[in-house]
């Protein structure tokens, strides 16, 4: 199935702060206090086949239910090979690879290291069959990759996508706290999903391009989320009724930015 | 898309000249460790370089060291000439800068060094070394990533995100990612054996692959091929093995020819992952008979991973130019370590010595840890 393009229709996010845009505070640098990082607690997931999972993981798969409820449909909406999964993120391997260099793991943990394995884990567990890529950066890497499901869906690769977000830091604290200089905190650990499916509107992207004020805004309220930050803003525009939004994200002195639309919520009664 | 050029640093060559005249001589890569203590591993060999190019010498990191001498053997064979911010880095890693990180948490308490830790640290390397300020992707599908990695740079072009673009793979040997084989139990404690009978694991190696890819009519003067589709598709089934009946790679396969608008016909050769695995190499058999159907026996297959170990995110960028090497040459690399055949893998995997073919169409397949799979559809130059 070919169409004109694509369109974000749920977004499921989940933050240190909390779920939901409902409870970001209205200054994360305020709200943090001085706190380095605002931890995601581990997710309890029944199932003996989570036993290994690595708490990004189980992140991974919570954010994923996230979006779900948001949408209103159930898993077997997402299933098989007509959802293409794309996840990104900048440091969510870095607990598990600490683990490993650090001898705290067993033998069985090592494939957790490869950054492919969440994904990988969200997969099993949805049962998602179809087109698979793994981008590695912050937000830039996120706008990419809502281009590149936009291009897919459009180019009927697939009949809809998930951008998979996922970034812990607290194993990584003392690491991230020497490069302080180069992201101010805080840095909030979060997990966000979206989904999007066929549209009239192809993303338009930009490689390069300025800070949107929606960058702005997720900075300010929800603090600093590297790969997470574009779907935040997604989730601030679904929220807000936004018909369309541009989503910019910066990482490494480049900003790119893609504009897309967006799907009204579903009222509820 | 075309492929303008492409250049390398591998354990048998630190150019594309030398890389390539190894594989047709059928040469072993493969040797005893020597950068880092192997001495508590069962196994203490692979795919080493033991001395990387000047131009790779005083960059902080291997892994961009690796990268920046490919791409100064690249560069070497073609201009790399466009608006800066017109020309994306798009490379696929399996490991990142993860020595890095390792040194980091070892005593170095730079930050820089920290930040060298992140898997896309080495790409925007490469990046300020050629210059580049379009689009930097990492891809890290596991050991399909450089295949992802080409893919995604195709697209790019085709998008009008970027006029060039340098798209491959790359990955070092450490001590981080032998210790995670050892402990698997999947290095071969003698030589890695495709698709043989007598198979028993991989070797790991170090290598960067490099392709400059452009848009066919901003591709100027001689080039090695075109890149005609590629595909992706997760197994869903388990972390670190392969789907047991390789539906993943058989979608990812199909996908590949449907976006090359080829079929399976037009395949004139294959180039498998072919790691020496005994469950790796029995389902790659299976699901390329599946794609190949009657042309099973008549499409020669071969895998590289015996001359050069398992290069991880360097391997599809690398078997990628290796089959557009072997259709601007003539030439097919032996599968170096197969001999005895294995009923499970039925195929022609061109042993003993390079084959006299000039295929025109060829698949490469890649799989990965965490059911990543993906292929490429190239076709040499005419």
């Amino acid at each position: 199935m070919r169409t004109r393009g694509a369109r974000l229709e749920a977004v499921g996010l989940l933050t240190g702060w909390g779920e939901g845009v409902e409870a970001l505070p209205a200054d994360a640098r305020v709200a943090a206090a001085g706190r380095g990082v605002i931890p995601l607690a581990r997710p309890v997931l029944d199932g003996d086949r989570f036993r290994r999972a690595t708490r990004e993981c189980l992140l991974g798969v919570v954010a994923v239910e996230a979006m779900l409820r948001d949408a209103g449909i159930d898993r077997q909406a997402i299933r098989g090979s007509g959802t293409a999964l794309v996840f990104v993120t900048a440091a969510a391997y870095g607990a598990s690879n600490i683990a490993w260099l650090a001898a705290q793991a067993g033998t069985l943990h090592f494939p957790y290291t490869a950054p492919s394995v969440l994904p990988g884990e969200v997969a099993i567990e949805f049962g998602l069959t179809g087109p698979y890529v793994i981008l590695i950066g912050g937000a830039t890497a996120t706008v990419d990759g809502i281009w590149q499901v936009g291009r897919m869906i459009a180019g009927g690769q697939c009949e809809r996508a998930l951008v998979l977000t996922v970034e812990t830091f607290v194993e990584c604290e003392m690491l991230w706290r020497r490069a302080r200089w180069t992201l101010p905190g805080p840095l909030v650990e979060t997990a966000a999903c979206a989904l999007v499916g066929p549209g009239d509107t192809p993303p338009a992207y930009r490689a390069t391009a300025a800070a949107a004020p929606l960058e702005l805004e997720v900075d300010r309220r929800v603090g600093r989320t590297l790969a997470c930050a574009p779907l935040a803003g997604c989730a601030l525009a679904r929220a807000a009724a936004s018909r369309t939004a541009v989503v910019s994200g910066t990482w490494r002195g480049r900003t790119a930015a893609v504009e897309v639309a967006i799907a009204q919520r579903p009222v509820r009664a | 898309m075309v492929v303008v050029a492409a250049g390398v640093a591998t354990p048998i060559g630190l150019d594309l000249d030398a890389f390539w005249s190894g594989l047709l001589a059928g040469a072993d890569g493969l040797s005893a460790i020597e950068r880092f203590p192997t001495a508590d591993l069962r196994v203490g060999r692979g795919g080493e370089i033991k001395k990387l190019p000047p131009v790779a010498l005083g960059v902080r990191s291997r892994a961009a060291a690796l990268l920046i001498a490919a791409a100064a053997d690249l560069r070497a064979r073609a201009d790399v000439e466009a608006a800066a911010d017109r020309i994306a880095v798009v490379v696929g890693t399996a490991l990142g800068g993860v020595e890095e990180l390792d040194h980091a948490l070892a005593g170095d308490g730079r930050a820089r060094r920290a930040l060298d830790g992140l898997y896309d640290s080495p790409a925007h390397a490469l990046a300020a070394w050629l210059g580049a300020q379009g689009p930097v992707l990492t891809v890290s599908s596991a050991c399909a990533s450089g295949a992802t990695a080409l893919g995604l740079g195709a697209d790019l072009l085709r998008a009008g995100a970027a006029d060039l673009v340098v798209a491959g793979g790359y990955d070092v040997l450490c001590r981080f990612v032998m210790r995670g084989f050892d402990a698997l139990r999947s290095l071969a404690r003698e030589r890695v054996r495709p698709f043989d009978r007598r198979r028993t694991g991989l070797l790991l190696g170090e290598a960067a692959g490099l392709v400059l890819l452009a848009r066919e009519p901003d591709a100027r003067g001689p080039r090695l091929g075109r890149l005609l589709g590629h595909g992706s598709a997760s197994d869903a089934s388990h972390i670190a093995a392969p789907d047991a009946e390789g539906r993943g790679l058989e979608s990812a396969i199909r996908a590949a020819l449907a976006a090359g608008d080829i079929g399976v016909a037009d395949l004139d050769f294959v180039s498998a992952h072919g790691t020496g695995t005994v469950l790796n190499d029995r389902i790659e058999t299976a699901a390329l008979r599946r794609v190949l159907g009657n042309r099973a026996g008549a499409v020669p297959v071969n895998s590289i991973k015996g001359a050069l170990g398992h290069t991880m995110g360097a391997a599809a960028a690398l078997e990628a130019i290796m089959c557009l090497l072997a259709g601007r040459d003539g030439w097919i690399p032996p599968t170096v370590g197969y001999e005895e055949p294995d009923p499970a893998c039925d195929l022609d995997y061109v042993p003993g010595v390079c084959r006299a073919v000039r295929p025109r169409r060829m698949l490469s397949t890649s799989l990965g840890f965490g059911g990543c799979n993906a292929a490429l559809v190239l076709e040499a130059a005419s």
